[in-house]
């Protein structure tokens, strides 16, 4: 398959991201996100009803399913999901809605190349846009060591065929708290390291897309959005 | 504390129920569309082969064909396998009552079943590769993405685009040694086709006579009855789900049959029309491919039926002998009695009109159902000089002698 690739992009910078909010008419709030040419679809719902079982009185339940594009989900898939929750875990204020369940669904659309990121961006994006209470926005940024042993940042698919190793990194938007980090393959802590900071920088650019995007939703120029200082909960 | 999400679902309360009965009696649909006027339909396809993502206004469905080889089933050494998995859950229905949604998912399932597999759309038998050792088995995941009503159309559409969009990879069979090619070696084949099957909803109320196309979510849930006809770009029969409680005659049925099919070829040159593009767009390199990325926002990628069709129309214009001209017409024209003014009398000009003409006999031959047919011994009557004229050749008299078969069919449901 000849693909578009990353060609027209430096290798220390993001895909061009694009999103459009509320596609879908049945949830409490949805994104369609796509960084390169992969592409998400993630769906809120909440606060809503819970099953007896799940309920907690301290704060609400936590559903999360991450759907790939063909078939029933894998352990590859699982393991997705598992990431997208415990970041949400991290960032939801449970506390705001005692006896209930959030439920966030995330759907493949196209996978290529850094699809954990983009699903776990999109999850933040439609927390955000449905109006979920969140502690902090978050976003995550994947990483690769080439053959060559460069670092190559939001690598597309057909890049990641020969890598060395391979990082995803989230971060938090108030403190830049590292939220997940999931590592694979052989490295040098120093590469670690420079990778951190290196996903650190282009999560900041991921930060000031959300906060574009959900100023133009609202119709507000991007001015304003500008304008903030300091990275807010951004509750909407 | 939280209302349960299912009562959320538009058209299940009674309010809603009376509100769709009496704007239908008044011949008018809450989003301003006529009785048979369909939602604009939209086409993406992905950067794979056989991935396709199709929305009907707010309806939105993702579809995905692979393929694997495996062993035949016993009973069918020498074919292949066609697999349809129908996913309703996820984004769609983020939080729906189990029974609701294993009735959805089934009658959806046995529907594509029926469309495509029973229907014996796709060549099965082009996909062996050594006769009781490998077939390819081709796998179809449907994936709903937003319910809007009208599930059955959107689907078919998505599953017949993804399939003849999608491309399996070469292989040989030689010395017990299986060799698949990759696309660089040899190129990809894309799959063989008897027909091309695509289905149109109805929906029917107690109050009107007036079925209604393409409905919505709302709509769907209010009406009495839902009739599903499939067709094929031949304007046979394929599939016909009738249920529910309202009283339907046969003239309502066979109405909304003729409409379907015009409707169905229309959607089948529609896809063609899109795969075209999709080549076209592909050849010429691959910066063009935008893949399902083009979903995102307002992009020329989108492949949308009102275009293209009335794309094609206009070229149409210029040489004005087309059939698809007058099947858009028809279409597209405000008020069903209307639209049986207006093709009737240019029957005898198209052949596709005089293929409608042949469903009307059975009517008056088969005297299971008397009521029926004097109803429509009127539309009969027409029918029939009609067929006189026609040059009747022995395949006309066979697809007539299939169309009859599914006519019986039909009548049994009523």
């Amino acid at each position: 398959m000849n693909l578009p690739g990353k060609m027209d992009v430096e290798k220390d910078k993001l895909r061009q991201m694009h999103c459009e909010f509320n596609p879908l008419s049945r949830c409490d709030g949805s994104v369609m996100y796509s960084q390169g040419a992969t592409v998400v679809i993630a769906a809120v719902l909440g606060p809503i009803e819970v099953k007896t079982q799940n309920l907690s009185i301290d704060g609400s339940y936590l559903e999360c399913n991450y759907r790939p594009k063909a078939g029933l989900p894998q352990v590859k898939e699982r393991i997705r999901e598992a990431a997208i929750r415990d970041v949400l875990e991290l960032a939801l204020l449970a506390e705001a809605h005692p006896r209930s369940k959030m439920s966030v669904q995330v759907q493949e659309l196209e996978d290529r190349g850094s699809v954990d990121a983009c699903a776990v961006n999109s999850a933040c994006l439609a927390m955000l846009i449905g109006g979920l209470p969140l502690k902090c926005s978050f976003a995550a940024v994947h990483c690769i060591i080439n053959e060559q042993g460069e670092y190559l940042l939001d690598p597309d698919q057909s890049e990641t065929l020969h890598q060395r190793a391979s990082f995803t990194f989230a971060f938090d938007s108030v403190e830049g708290n590292l939220l997940l980090v999931q590592t694979k393959g052989a490295f040098k802590i120093a590469q670690f390291n420079d990778i951190e900071c290196l996903c650190r920088a282009a999560s900041a650019e991921i930060f000031q897309f959300y906060r574009s995007q959900i100023a133009k939703y609202h119709g507000r120029s991007e001015a304003i959005a500008d304008q903030k200082e300091e990275p807010s909960s951004m509750e909407t | 504390m939280f209302m349960n999400s299912n009562l959320f679902e538009p058209g299940k309360s009674k309010p809603e129920r009376n509100f769709v009965q009496l704007a239908v009696k008044q011949n008018q649909r809450f989003d301003g569309r006529r009785s048979n006027e369909c939602r604009d339909v939209e086409l993406a396809f992905g950067e794979d082969w056989g991935t396709v993502a199709v929305s009907l206004g707010d309806t939105k469905v993702l579809t995905h064909v692979s393929c694997d080889l495996g062993a035949p089933t016993t009973s069918r050494p020498n074919e292949g396998k066609l697999q349809l998995n129908v996913n309703l859950g996820g984004v769609a229905f983020l939080d729906e009552v189990q029974t609701t949604h294993e009735q959805r998912s089934l009658t959806l399932n046995s529907l594509l079943e029926r469309t495509f597999r029973s229907s014996r759309c796709v060549d099965l038998e082009s996909l062996c590769v050594a006769a009781e050792q490998h077939v390819w088995c081709i796998r179809v995941d449907i994936n709903v993405l937003n319910h809007d009503g009208n599930l059955y159309d959107a689907s078919t559409i998505a599953t017949l685009a993804a399939l003849m969009h999608f491309r399996r990879p070469d292989v040989t069979f030689a010395d017990d040694e299986l060799r698949i090619y990759t696309e660089k070696e040899r190129e990809f084949i894309p799959l063989l086709f008897l027909h091309y099957p695509v289905s149109v909803t109805y929906c029917i109320y107690k109050s009107s006579n007036q079925p209604i196309v393409d409905p919505t979510l709302l709509e769907e849930n209010a009406a009495d009855s839902v009739i599903v006809l499939s067709f094929n770009s031949y304007q046979e029969l394929c599939t016909l789900n009738a249920g529910g409680t309202a009283p339907t005659n046969v003239r309502t049925i066979m109405q909304c049959a003729r409409n379907a099919a015009n409707r169905a070829k229309a959607l089948v040159d529609f896809i063609r029309k899109a795969l075209s593009l999709d080549e076209e767009r592909r050849l010429q390199g691959s910066r063009l491919i935008q893949g399902l990325a083009a979903l995102i926002g307002e992009t020329p990628y989108k492949l949308s039926f009102s275009k293209l069709m009335g794309q094609q129309k206009l070229e149409l214009q210029a040489s004005l002998n087309d059939k698809i001209e007058v099947d858009n017409k028809s279409i597209s024209k405000p008020e069903v009695e209307e639209i049986q003014a207006m093709v009737e009398p240019s029957k005898p000009e198209t052949d596709t009109a005089m293929d409608t003409s042949s469903w009307l006999p059975p009517d008056e031959d088969s005297q299971e159902l008397p009521m029926p047919a004097e109803a429509s011994t009127s539309k009969a009557g027409k029918g029939k000089p009609n067929h006189s004229k026609s040059k009747a050749n022995k395949k006309k008299l066979a697809k007539r002698q299939n169309h009859s078969d599914s006519e019986e069919e039909a009548k049994q449901v009523i």
